[in-house]
């Protein structure tokens, strides 16, 4: 337990979780009192979890990761944890908007997009980095919202974010995605930076 | 300075802002090229519409920029020197600005080979419209800056971006009031529009856009620059000073022209000789391309009684009131320019200008029976229609058989007679069968 407290102090986590629920409480009363509508228009729902699953990408690094390598700790068993918690924190804090007013889904849609851009700040996290690793979602994701592409198995996953529920190829692509996050940043970890960058 | 500006350059992230200026702005007007391949005013509105992505991008590529120091550990070490910050926050405004700008530059000098072949008719508002979008995002990359400075936690350039495109998607005349003058004057993506080859942007319009992003530019440099409490409160006042210049330039209320028409480029420029074919001002770089195949449709229309004599692009619009009458002796056209920059659908070009018996244009609010527009032309070129089972293919194809079957001379009546009837906008079918009476 009280590694377990040291960890997410570490990484800032309970910062994150406030960040995290601000968010979503935010643009959960924006809705609830701008629109009569009890469904939350899609894009915003996307946007939602989005800025859910970038709130909580700083907590994949730690202050100084070089010498957290060095704690002989199973870390790949942790990171995967990690990784898994964070899904799980973004998919509970959209869906729990289900039980109110202002519902924030549908919820495979939620589930698929918090997995796929999971896994790819995961996988960001592991190659580029903790710091920019909030990058290529955002990017990827805005762009999906914004080009209109034809209705093709390949447009299918390149806009996989905005695609409907019971879309195949954008449901593989966010379980590539999520799977290829989980399995990179759970072996290889956060990378090494400089120790000048060790704070982000 | 020079050295100072090149170092900045290497060491911000003005470089990856361009980079990803370019690579957004090329895929995304290269996903649909047809959407702007048709001119010069069609290529800035484009871009400017894809704003709503590039300039989200650009306010989170300045946030991210002011945690430079933060991120490097030397954010204490800096504000201990005895340098005034907005002397150390110059070189790198300057450098994000020129990034902002030029990234937007390049993505439109990119469409410069693909339709500089066929697009001739360059306005000055086409300028001012690409300046507005490249000003927007060196407005974004600023603000972006200072709010980074303000809160410099790693969450806030994805947050800032969310939130930069969720404003710009709320910035809709609907939320504003029904105040499209409002939308057009605050959201660099409005105001513009791509329903019509001859649409332009207003000077005034663009005017005040500028005044208001200018406004928003020069709050985030002073944000950024600011030490005390009193002048970051201060730096409301460029903000009030550029909205309030905006107002007084912007036409207001009934008085904002949601879609202007620019009539310099509906002016029609005709090819030399006989007989006369002319195209707008907008598509004079494909007159080389159309006057033979207008000339070949006004050849075979010679054999009617009374027949046209010359070919005209029809440049009325749906946004605007006709301002082209139609006339028995001319045969109006419309001009379709695919993704490439040149002439839809060439060979067929002629065929086209021949349905109806070259009246196709004529403004009946019922439109025209295509079956029989569409044989006409097919018996005027001397082309069999395919003979497909299906409609509407199979009624073309047995109109064309019954003119066909004819002796010339009366199937020469008909059409006429149908030509006529597509004129007064009566009914070609009834035309077609009772022949000149």
């Amino acid at each position: 337990m009280r590694w377990l407290t040291l960890y997410l102090r570490s990484r800032q986590a309970p910062l994150a979780l406030i960040l995290a629920a601000g968010c979503v409480a935010l643009l959960w009363a924006l809705w609830s009192a701008f629109s009569d509508d009890r469904d939350v228009d899609v894009p915003m729902v996307i946007l939602t979890v989005l800025l859910t699953v970038a709130t909580l990408t700083a907590t994949l690094g730690g202050p100084d990761d070089a010498l957290e390598r060095t704690g002989s700790l199973p870390w790949l068993p942790r990171r995967a944890a990690h990784v898994l918690v964070a899904f799980a924190v973004v998919v509970l804090l959209v869906l729990v908007t289900q039980a109110t007013g202002a519902r924030f889904g549908p919820a495979w849609l939620v589930v698929r997009d918090a997995a796929g851009l999971s896994g790819l700040t995961a996988l960001g996290a592991a190659t580029v980095g903790v710091a920019r690793s909030w990058f290529p979602p955002i990017a990827w994701t805005l762009a999906s919202i914004t080009v209109a592409l034809p209705d093709k198995t390949w447009a299918d996953v390149a806009t996989w974010q905005v695609q409907p529920p019971g879309n195949r190829p954008a449901a593989i692509t966010a379980g590539v995605l999520a799977a290829g996050g989980l399995l990179v940043y759970a072996v290889l970890g956060p990378t090494r930076r400089a120790p000048a960058e060790a704070a982000q | 300075m020079t050295r100072v500006l090149r170092t900045e350059l290497r060491r911000s992230s003005a470089g990856a802002l361009f980079l990803v200026l370019l690579v957004a702005g090329v895929g995304l007007l290269y996903s649909a090229p047809d959407v702007w391949a048709y001119g010069w005013m069609p290529v800035a509105m484009a871009e400017r519409q894809y704003l709503i992505l590039l300039w989200p991008l650009a306010l989170a590529a300045g946030a991210w920029q002011s945690r430079r120091e933060q991120r490097s550990n030397v954010a204490e070490l800096f504000a201990s020197t005895s340098r005034p910050l907005p002397q150390r926050v110059a070189p790198t405004l300057a450098v994000m600005a020129v990034a902002a700008a030029s990234g937007y530059l390049v993505v439109a000098a990119t469409t410069v080979p693909w339709i500089a072949h066929s697009a001739r008719y360059l306005p000055t508002a086409v300028f001012a419209v690409v300046a507005v979008g490249a000003l927007s995002l060196v407005a974004a990359a600023w603000l972006g800056m200072a709010i980074g400075r303000l809160v410099p936690s790693p969450a806030t350039a994805p947050v800032v971006a969310v939130a930069g495109i969720a404003v710009l998607l709320i910035l809709t005349p609907p939320v504003l009031g029904g105040r499209t003058w409002l939308a057009a004057m605050l959201s660099p993506t409005r105001g513009i529009g791509l329903f019509s080859d001859f649409r332009t942007v207003s000077g005034r319009v663009s005017a005040a856009q500028a005044l208001w992003l200018a406004g928003v530019a020069v709050t985030g440099t002073v944000l950024l620059a600011a030490g005390k409490r009193l002048t970051r409160v201060a730096a409301l006042i460029p903000l009030l000073l550029g909205a309030g210049a905006a107002l007084a330039v912007i036409p207001q209320g009934s008085a904002y022209v949601d879609s202007p028409i620019d009539r310099v480029a509906q002016q029609l420029v005709c090819a030399e000789g006989s007989p006369r074919v002319c195209v707008s001002r907008a598509h004079a770089g494909l007159l080389d391309v159309v006057t033979p195949r207008a000339r070949e449709a006004l050849r075979l229309l010679a054999r009617l009684p009374d027949p046209p004599t010359s070919a005209v692009e029809d440049v009325n619009t749906f946004l605007d009131e006709h301002v082209q009458p139609y006339r028995a002796d001319t045969v109006m056209f419309r001009i379709e320019i695919g993704g490439d920059g040149r002439l839809l659908n060439p060979d067929s070009f002629a065929m086209r200008m021949l349905y109806a018996g070259g009246m196709s244009e004529a403004p009946c609010p019922d439109g025209l029976d295509p079956a029989v527009s569409i044989a006409v032309a097919h018996w005027l070129m001397g082309e069999e229609p395919p003979a497909a089972a299906a409609e509407p293919d199979a009624d073309i194809h047995s109109v064309w058989a019954g003119l066909h079957a004819l002796p010339e001379q009366a199937a020469i009546d008909r059409v006429a007679a149908v030509r006529k009837a597509a004129l007064a906008c009566g009914d070609l079918a009834e035309a077609l069968a009772g022949g000149t009476a």
